[in-house]
């Protein structure tokens, strides 16, 4: 085992919540050289420590907390990565978010948090550098995520600490319940908090004092700054910097035609004048927020003001996936019911992506009649009721009532529950709702649904290539806005020119793409081993593949068969794997993952 | 539905302050902010890196104060990186830099910097003979001249006497942290330009005072950051968010 030279410390935080211990393990420089760090590292050490098989919601579930080779770094925006067994979808399950606790944890000197066991009581966990400490949280048990980050700072009387929490909604178990980072940033996606609540975890809060060792610091960081800067003049980023990906609203109306518009019937929604980003900017947007060393802010806060009910009301955002999705997904037309509807999921700890594919399902559903108020406790949601929205994502989070706890399953086992005809409106790949780009406007986003390893995320790239580039990135633990789209043109040389003073390695652009489709193809094996995921999983919901556009710029457009077939089998091609979507012997041997040659090869 | 209102007593401490005293601080804010907006734009070059500015900078080009305009700052801690940079050969270490971003209630972020005062309230209150901490008058770079003079943590003077409560210690030395300018050419501030230049800048150098810095320099991160929440986020009287 070598141990790395630069860009990592080398270590990995094993915490048994049953025992209460911690221990102290080496990664290797071979292993991260392959694996980088992030969902690629949480998706291989997810293959090798989980049992198969293993229910999402026991102990002996993992979840980990990876960061990458550049965290803590001069390299700008550095996230982190929260890998797991999804409860939602059963298989891989992993989200990306930003704040500083990515960075948090890297100069506290741990590359990969990893929880296992569960807790007797509810805990949090305080990191400071090397010293772990299990702290009680049963003050702040079924407190909201506001409530539980001020509980922290003030508990360890120092507001330096950063936090992750989760609400009511992860430790009641809700499939979509998410863990939320700095207070408005969430790692949404895959049920992580849900994973976290099953622990007893209601937190975690890490403030660290080291730095990261750097091979030759001088290079490094003057290509760092090079990148930063490449990111920061990026043409069009302007838009990004002054609205966020709020910006995206009123494009993807007026000139995309990919907006999502209650449940996904329609793309078509002028009303998004009402809530889209220069509504926002105008009448609610106060400051821009960072992730760190970024020079994008994309992130906005904001103050309700002149509203009878919410008055005062602080919210983060609307960003470019909440605001469609617990916007006009459910067809609301004013700001404050609207920002209340985010700020609860944020407070409560709920993927506002899902909560509000949820929400514009139920809708849908008690249009059509195939549910009625009486199944849920009396509620009758309908379209632009952000009132009625409101109370069902409390009712969600608390899995309060009737519909509480039909609502908590998400749209897939809503659907199978209803039968009939219920699994034509519900829009879901693998389990997992569809965020705010509707493919049938835009078709490259039906790569990042449909073979995306995760299931209806929004992140995965919209090519074979970009699923590659982006697969990564999220292994570097960096964000699209900055390692993404503004480095695409030098990618991968920028990437090659970064990692080899960092780590001292001599990667090549060839190595990239062999590291990259390792990636994807691990994830993808340990998909098969829980979930047998195959080419049938791989495919988008019924009706983006039968109804076409009604409405707006790209009316008439539909995901045809055809569409779906070239997207399968140009995706299996470039990743080596069979028309059946299964990685095929000899390119798991060419990728170095044999150990799941057994597992994913059948006879 | 159940509206969950924390009151008051368990909203974070930006609330408890007493409010008259807030006021007047924010006026005196508003009023430093009026006149560090008229001061012309920073002549250093646009993202030069710490590398290439090696070269000694001559006494009339040299930066002699920091200024900093809250509302813009996003938090990114650029300045604590180059900050760090410039002082650790090359390192990003937040921890180690002099320059520090403080975030409050999970909602303001304001940062700390030193104002350079002019009667120097740290170096006056250094008990040790000669004195561990130096100012020069010529170039206002505070330095930290001699570790064996320092008591160290049993002293903690100069860490009490600083109005805006800029210095901390050195995470491994433990002794106190100074602002140099980095030598005339602040880092920060070149770090900053590039973060937050789209909507005004946050950090600026100049080589004037104006005074201001004297009146700024008694504004302690939690009393910025308590005018800053009511300036832009105007929580309502009994302090409710939501």
């Amino acid at each position: 085992m070598a141990e790395p030279k630069g860009g990592y410390f080398g270590k990995m935080l094993e915490i048994d919540l049953t025992a209460g211990k911690t221990s102290v393990r080496p990664l290797d420089d071979g292993e991260l050289r392959d694996f980088i760090g992030g969902e690629g590292l949480g998706a291989y050490l997810l293959y090798k420590e989980l049992p198969p098989h293993t229910d999402p919601f026991s102990p002996e579930n993992i979840i980990m907390f990876l960061t990458g080779p550049f965290n803590g770094t001069a390299c700008p925006s550095t996230r982190l990565n929260i890998s797991f067994k999804s409860p939602q979808t059963g298989i891989y399950g992993h989200s990306q978010v930003g704040g500083h606790i990515g960075n948090e944890i890297k100069w506290a000197g741990w590359d990969v948090l990893m929880l296992k066991g569960k807790a007797p009581n509810p805990v949090y966990i305080a990191i400071t550098d090397d010293k772990v400490e299990l702290r009680d949280a049963q003050a702040v048990w079924g407190k909201d995520t506001y409530e539980t980050d001020e509980f922290i700072r003030k508990d360890l009387q120092n507001d330096e600490y950063r936090t992750m929490v989760i609400g009511p909604a992860g430790e009641n178990g809700v499939y979509y319940s998410c863990i939320i980072v700095d207070r408005f940033r969430a790692a949404g996606r895959s049920g992580g908090g849900a994973v976290l609540g099953s622990k007893n975890v209601k937190g975690i809060a890490v403030k660290g004092t080291k730095s990261v060792p750097v091979v030759d610091i001088e290079a490094f960081n003057k290509v760092a700054g090079e990148a930063k800067e490449l990111a920061a003049t990026v043409e069009g980023w302007q838009g990004i910097k002054r609205w966020g990906t709020a910006g995206l609203l009123e494009a993807a109306t007026y000139v995309t035609g990919s907006l999502v518009a209650k449940n996904y019937t329609t793309s078509w929604y002028p009303d998004i004048n009402l809530i889209g980003a220069e509504e926002a900017s105008r009448t609610f947007w106060k400051r821009h927020v960072s992730c760190p060393n970024c020079p994008i802010h994309c992130m906005k806060l904001g103050v309700i003001r002149g509203s009878d009910k919410y008055d005062g009301l602080i919210a983060e955002g609307p960003e470019y996936e909440t605001g469609v999705m617990m916007g006009s997904n459910i067809g609301l037309t004013e700001m404050d019911g609207y920002m209340k509807g985010i700020e609860m999921c944020d407070a409560l700890g709920l993927d506002t992506i899902s909560t509000g594919n949820v929400i514009g399902f139920t809708m849908e559903l008690v249009e059509r009649g195939l549910i009625t108020p009486a199944d849920l406790d009396g509620l009758n949601p309908t379209w632009g009721d952000a009132e009625t929205a409101i109370t069902l994502v409390q009712k969600i989070a608390f899995k309060e009532g009737k519909a509480g706890e039909f609502l908590s399953l998400g749209v897939k086992r809503m659907a199978d529950k209803i039968g009939n005809d219920a699994h034509k409106y519900a829009i879901h790949v693998k389990g997992q709702e569809l965020a705010a780009h509707d493919p049938r406007g835009f078709k490259p986003r039906g790569y990042s649904y449909a073979m995306g390893q995760l299931g209806g995320c929004h992140h995965e790239g919209n090519s074979p290539e970009d699923q590659a580039i982006w697969a990564y990135l999220s292994s570097m633990v960096m964000c699209s806005f900055v390692a993404g789209y503004p480095w695409k043109k030098r990618s991968p040389g920028i990437v090659c020119d970064m990692l080899n003073p960092l780590t001292g390695w001599n990667t090549t652009p060839e190595e990239y793409w062999v590291t990259a489709k390792r990636i994807i193809t691990v994830m993808r094996a340990f998909n098969i081993r829980e979930g047998n995921v195959s080419r049938k999983d791989d495919i988008l919901p019924v009706r983006l593949r039968t109804e076409p556009l009604p409405e707006g710029p790209q009316k008439g457009a539909v995901f045809t068969d055809e569409d779906t077939q070239k997207m399968q089998d140009s995706y299996y091609a470039y990743y080596g794997w069979d028309e059946n979507g299964i990685p095929t012997e000899e390119t798991l041997k060419k990728l170095k993952l044999d150990f799941a040659i057994a597992d994913v090869i059948k006879t | 539905m159940s509206e969950k209102t924390p009151d008051a007593a368990e909203r974070p401490e930006l609330i408890d302050a007493s409010r008259r005293c807030f006021l007047k601080r924010s006026a005196q804010l508003a009023g430093g902010i009026a006149i560090a907006s008229a001061i012309p734009p920073v002549a250093a070059p646009h993202l030069a890196r710490a590398a290439e500015a090696k070269e000694p900078l001559k006494p009339e080009d040299r930066m002699k104060y920091l200024f900093v305009q809250r509302e813009h700052c996003t938090g990114c801690r650029a300045c604590e990186y180059a900050c760090s940079q410039f002082h650790e050969n090359g390192a990003v270490r937040p921890a180690a830099a002099r320059i520090h971003i403080k975030r409050f209630g999970g909602v303001v972020d304001v940062p700390v910097i030193c104002w350079h005062c002019d009667d120097s309230p740290c170096v006056k209150a250094c008990p040790t003979t000669p004195q561990a901490i130096v100012k020069d008058k010529e170039t206002n770079v505070i330095k930290f001249i001699d570790d064996k003079t320092c008591l160290g943590a049993k002293c903690n003077k100069c860490i009490e006497a600083c109005p805006s409560q800029f210095l901390r210690r050195h995470p491994d030395t433990g002794w106190p942290m100074f602002c140099d300018l980095c030598d005339g050419d602040p880092q920060c501030v070149k770090a900053c330009k590039m973060q937050t230049e789209d909507m005004g800048v946050t950090l600026r150098a100049n080589k004037l005072g104006f005074g201001v810095n004297m009146a700024y320099r008694d504004v302690t991160p939690k009393e910025a950051a308590e005018a800053l929440f009511l300036t832009q986020f105007y929580p309502n009287e009994d302090g409710e968010r939501r």
